[in-house]
């Protein structure tokens, strides 16, 4: 079998890559192009919009998901906006500059080629948004407003209220219904992928749960797509939706894909904290709120006083004291991890202590109530629902909650993972971001992936493959649908007396503790041996009720938990071996005097791309190192002093 | 109430096996229920009891718990996603209700949504619904400039109040005639009052109110309710442009 | 003018405003009716001579087809969509909505005032139409004297509480049948719907106690 494990950045300036990348792909012919099927899982925004895309273009398409309806993918909650250097507002914004600040954002650990590709596409994203009628906000001469969001110089995030990802994704879904009515989309709704299936070591199906009925179907084509998002709910309490998991990306993994740079996850600053040991999910609050809050705590540590008592000379706002020209402004993980450091001071609020302030009153002040709300109505509305407080007149409490996961499938820059035929777009490939991903920057790169990059790279691949037929009848069909039934019946042969969200809490606990917003050697040893014997415990003594061939929520929830134990290992493998702070990435052992992270780019400025070894119960991981060149900027420390 | 606080809440919860099976009430006084859980969070409570007793947990739809995404159902106590105005279940929390309340939780009951098991339903009949017009028929790539189409303020936030819709289903489930009007008509208006959907604006009205109307949804009788259920406060307004786009259309439309 | 192609009177849609627009020129009829009944508060001759008057114009057939039609379209596509409806909720609640998403009872129950009304307006029809025929002269002109048949009915206490209640359901029907169907006829704008909510409720009790204060004149006074 051969191993996908090549850059294959095109040469040239950087201006003209993917134009050069372009003019050398092969095609299709429009003729062919219905011989050929494409398998397309997840529908988000990066599978939703490939799915239309590919479709239109004349492919066969298998579009799977694992909600009721396409238009549920986890990306419809996503709240601020995309970005795009579009200049509407003339304050000086180009392509170079939105890639410069998403390759900084993303502390050099990103792709240079791939990160100016995506700022060269996402003008054209905003372009088709705006032709299928996605309702981005407008000015009242009717043109697109834009707002300055996430530590941007600029204005350039479009936006549609607080519900952007919601009205980008019913852009891709309508999208993909118009194929769908065409015939040109076979849709596959309450589907989980649970493997995919190779021949002579290419992804040539994959094998799904019918969620409704609980059968065992394998789906055949020539190339599969991959864009099942991201891993955050290894953490168990994320702002990912309570069905986002890593399973279908896992068992690529398992079946030979290179996970890159695990251990870089997101943490975002603005969540609604922990109530009770009940909690199911984390709730965040668009990073926007930053603009016109301050964030503080008490000077005194310890300190219980109600935040209305407690007068501004004892109140530390503490990003404006550290970053004076940032202020409130700062990227998201700097922002979680000074939030984290005041609560480890035992300077934290509320009844747990697990929390700082975020204070509209001088806002309102200046503004008055009606302006604020008209600016964060919904939000405020949204933190008083959950938390049966009033924003307008006690200050929010907020804590930092895993959002996004930068790491993933490892790419090439033709979106191919290791494995030929096995494609990876949006949250789920590894490749944009970096070690930290900018505020507007994953609806931008979802879209980007399907709409303007995978139907160029995908007809080079097509056109160039030797993809003989292949029959769900054969081997390695059979095989894999064996292979998947059996573990099934495995977990629901466990019968021990724990449940599966028991298991699913303590590792989320446990990656929290240690392979959360900073981590430490001793502790990813530790952590590491944890969550092998709560792997251990997971197999000997989970209880999975329920029957296979009904809707089985435990059944579906067992699997992926399953996969998470694993998961979670191989990030603190990850952590373990990356010895420097960047990004989303904080050893306590690299910082500056300041706190800051010390980044190593001498020894780490690479990914770190893991092959997966063992099985279930004792997984390996093997690195493999893959440079990254940084032919045209300069890598300079993160400064927002 | 307890001195902490916490509630005892009766539950009465539908259960049934299968799209053809009858169901039944599952009965279960659950105790230890704070105020600040959400009331999905008081369905795992009880599921994790239900497993530890050896008993089938509920099954329910649920997804994102922060109100976006739809997924989340369930009629409680007759009121489509709860008795809050503006709420969905996944956002409703349980100090709405009091200690010693009997809650009764049925799923989104109408013959276009039938029941998968227990509380989770069909909703795919949306799906067709807007897979028959739903859209801008526009390529990728075909577009030109973003500005290049000014839109009237006005009517761009109209018709982001219109494609706010979760397609969650409770105005069906609200409704008395288990109509899904208010669902159609929010699509037909976010793209009637926008210049992109201008040159579909007939062909989708005809064939949205086509496909609705085959999919065993009743009619609209102004009743207002499905706008109450409505968790994004879809306006009943919309409704009345569906049957003005309809019956403009209907009276322009040529064979051939 | 353009012509209306079949799948718009197959549609829910099509039928719904068929229904709201006959619906509309039926609350014209009432109206009217009531208007011209509350000539009975002059005297009976006046009363007498406005029926004559309107039986004996010729027009009048044209006007009865107009309403048979009007009843027809508005019942049978009523029947037709109630029976849709009925059909699309197989299992019903347990429980029933609560507080703001309730739907009222007025609303709840059209289609059982409707079938009240339409009995109601067969008696109606059976008296008062096809009934005793009492005859008056006045100025040498015999004339059929309704007046006297009205005052015989609304003496019988019986008769007068079953004619206000079929009028108070009426009232009803009226209430929300009419700013319904401007909502089905495509008449719905936040800036004016308050104010068809409030003509409708104006329109239903004006018709409503112009009617009612009849029989209760008739049977206190005559």
């Amino acid at each position: 079998m051969s191993v996908n494990f090549e850059d294959k950045i095109p040469s040239g300036p950087l201006e003209s890559k993917w134009e050069r990348a372009r003019n050398d792909y092969s095609r299709v012919n429009p003729a062919n192009k219905r011989k050929f099927d494409i398998i397309v899982v997840g529908t988000g925004l990066a599978g939703g919009s490939a799915a239309a895309t590919l479709a239109e273009l004349g492919y066969n398409v298998k579009s799977f998901c694992i909600q009721d309806s396409p238009r549920r993918a986890h990306s419809i909650a996503a709240q601020g906006g995309i970005n795009a250097a579009k200049n509407y507002p003339n304050d000086g914004d180009s392509v170079y500059n939105l890639f410069y600040d998403t390759i900084k954002g993303g502390d050099y650990r990103s792709r240079e080629a791939n990160v100016y590709r995506l700022a060269q596409v996402a003008n054209n994203i905003i372009d088709q948004c705006v032709a299928q009628g996605v309702p981005f906000a407008r000015e009242y001469g009717g043109y697109l407003d834009n707002r300055s969001f996430g530590g941007a110089q600029v204005s350039r995030t479009f936006y549609a209220r607080g519900q952007t990802g919601q009205q980008l994704l019913l852009g891709a879904y309508a999208a993909m219904n118009r194929q769908i009515a065409k015939g040109n989309i076979e849709m596959y709704s309450r589907r989980e992928m649970l493997d995919l299936v190779t021949v002579d070591g290419v992804a040539r199906g994959i094998t799904v749960r019918n969620l409704n009925t609980g059968e065992i179907e394998t789906h055949t084509g020539h190339a599969v797509l991959l864009c099942t998002g991201g891993y955050g709910n290894v953490f168990y309490l994320s702002t990912n939706a309570m069905g986002s998991n890593v399973t279908a990306a896992y068992r690529c993994h398992k079946k030979g894909a290179y996970f890159a740079n695990p251990c870089y996850t997101q943490i975002h600053p603005t969540c609604i904290p922990v109530s009770g040991h009940y909690q199911s999910k984390l709730t965040l609050m668009s990073e926007s709120l930053r603009n016109d809050g301050r964030i503080w705590v008490p000077k005194e540590v310890g300190d219980k006083r109600s935040p209305l008592d407690i007068p501004d000379s004892e109140r530390d706002y503490y990003l404006e004291r550290i970053y004076p020209s940032f202020g409130n402004l700062v990227p998201r993980d700097v922002a979680s991890r000074q939030a984290k450091f005041r609560v480890d001071e035992n300077r934290g609020v509320g009844k747990t202590g697990v929390a700082v302030y975020l204070d509209f009153s001088d806002a309102i002040k200046r503004m008055g109530e009606k302006a604020v709300s008209a600016k964060y109505g919904n939000l405020f509305q949204m933190y008083e629902k959950i938390t049966g407080e009033n924003p307008y007149k006690t200050p929010m409490r907020i804590f930092p909650a895993v959002h996004y996961t930068m790491g993933g499938l490892w790419v090439d820059y033709d979106l191919q993972s290791t494995i030929p035929g096995l494609h990876v777009l949006g949250e789920a490939n590894f490749s944009d971001h970096g070690a930290n991903r900018l505020g507007a920057s994953a609806l931008m790169q979802g879209l980007a992936d399907g709409y303007f990059v995978i139907p160029y790279t995908l007809a080079n691949y097509l056109a160039n493959a030797n993809l003989p037929e292949v029959s769900a009848d054969q081997d390695e069909f059979k095989d894999s649908r064996a292979e998947v039934a059996a573990k099934l019946d495995k977990l629901l042969g466990v019968n021990g007396n724990k449940t599966v969200d028991e298991f699913h809490m303590e590792l989320g606990l446990l990656a929290w503790d240690k392979i959360g917003m900073s981590r430490n050697e001793q502790g990813l040893k530790d952590v590491i041996s944890k969550i092998g014997e709560l792997r251990n415990e997971f197999w000997q003594n989970v209880k999975v009720p329920g029957e296979k061939n009904y809707k089985n929520s435990e059944l579906e929830k067992a699997g992926r938990v399953a996969d998470f134990l694993e998961m979670a290992e191989m990030m603190a493998n990850d952590a373990l071996t990356r010895n420097e702070s960047c990004g989303g990435h904080f050893r306590e052992e690299f910082q500056t005097p300041e706190n800051e992270a010390l980044r190593d780019d001498k020894n780490y400025c690479h990914v770190s791309a893991w092959e997966y070894g063992g099985n279930s119960e004792k997984p390996s991981f093997t690195l493999h190192k893959k440079k990254l060149d940084f032919e045209f900027v300069e890598l300079k420390t993160r400064s927002y002093k | 109430m307890s001195k902490d606080g916490n509630m005892t809440i009766h539950l009465e919860v539908w259960q049934q096996e299968g799209p053809n099976e009858k169901g039944h009430f599952l009965k279960y006084s659950l105790e230890q229920v704070t105020p600040d859980m959400s009331f999905l969070e008081m369905m795992d409570v009880l599921n994790t009891k239900l497993i530890k007793e050896g008993k089938r947990p509920v099954e329910f739809d649920h997804d994102c718990r922060e109100g976006i995404c739809g997924t989340c159902s369930m009629v409680i106590n007759g009121d489509p996603h709860g008795p809050q105005k503006a709420t969905t279940t996944c956002q409703l929390h349980m100090r709405s209700f009091k200690d010693g309340d009997r809650v009764v939780i049925e799923p989104f009951r109408a013959k276009a949504f039938p029941v998968i098991r227990d509380l989770v339903v069909d909703r795919t009949s949306f799906d067709r619904i807007q897979q028959a017009g739903g859209y801008v028929s526009v390529n990728t790539g075909n577009a030109q400039d973003a500005n290049n189409l000014p839109v009237r303020k006005q009517d761009a936030d109209m018709a982001f109040n219109a494609a706010a819709c979760i397609g969650c289903g409770a105005c069906v489930a609200a409704c008395k005639n288990a109509s899904a009007s208010l669902f159609t008509s929010a699509k037909i208006a976010h793209l009637a009052l926008l210049p992109q959907g201008q040159p579909e604006r007939e062909e989708r009205a005809l064939a949205m109110v086509a496909q609705m109307d085959s999919e065993a949804f009743g009619a609209c009788t102004n009743t207002g309710a499905c706008s109450a259920a409505c968790p994004k406060e879809i306006p009943l307004e919309h409704i009345s442009k569906m049957y003005r786009e309809f019956a403009t259309a209907s009276s322009r439309k040529r064979d051939s | 003018m353009a012509k209306l192609n079949a799948g718009y009177f197959k549609s829910t849609v099509g039928q719904k405003q068929i229904v709201g627009l006959m619906g509309l020129l039926l609350c014209g009829f009432v109206f009217t009716h009531m208007l011209g009944n509350l000539i009975i508060f002059i005297g009976p001759e006046a009363y007498n001579m406005y029926a004559y008057k309107l039986v004996s114009n010729p027009l009048i057939y044209v006007a009865e087809a107009g309403l048979v039609a009007m009843f027809v379209g508005h019942i049978v596509l009523t029947i037709k969509l109630t029976i849709h409806n009925k059909k699309s909720r197989p299992q019903a609640y347990a429980v029933s909505a609560s507080g703001e998403k309730k739907t009222t009872l007025v609303q709840k129950t059209m289609a059982h005032q409707g079938i009240i009304i339409l009995v109601f307006l067969i008696l109606h029809l059976i008296t008062f139409k096809w009934g005793t025929v009492y005859t008056v002269e006045y100025d040498g002109l015999v004339v059929r004297d309704l007046f006297q048949l009205m005052v015989e009915k609304f003496n019988q206490p019986l008769y007068v509480v079953g004619y206000l209640g079929c009028l108070v359901i009426l009232t009803m029907h009226l209430s929300h049948g009419f700013q319904s169907s401007f909502k089905s006829l495509g008449f719905n704008h936040p800036q004016y719907e308050p104010k068809i909510k409030c003509a409708g409720f104006a329109y239903a009790a004006f018709v409503g106690f112009g009617f009612i204060s009849q029989p209760l004149y008739i049977f206190f006074f005559l």
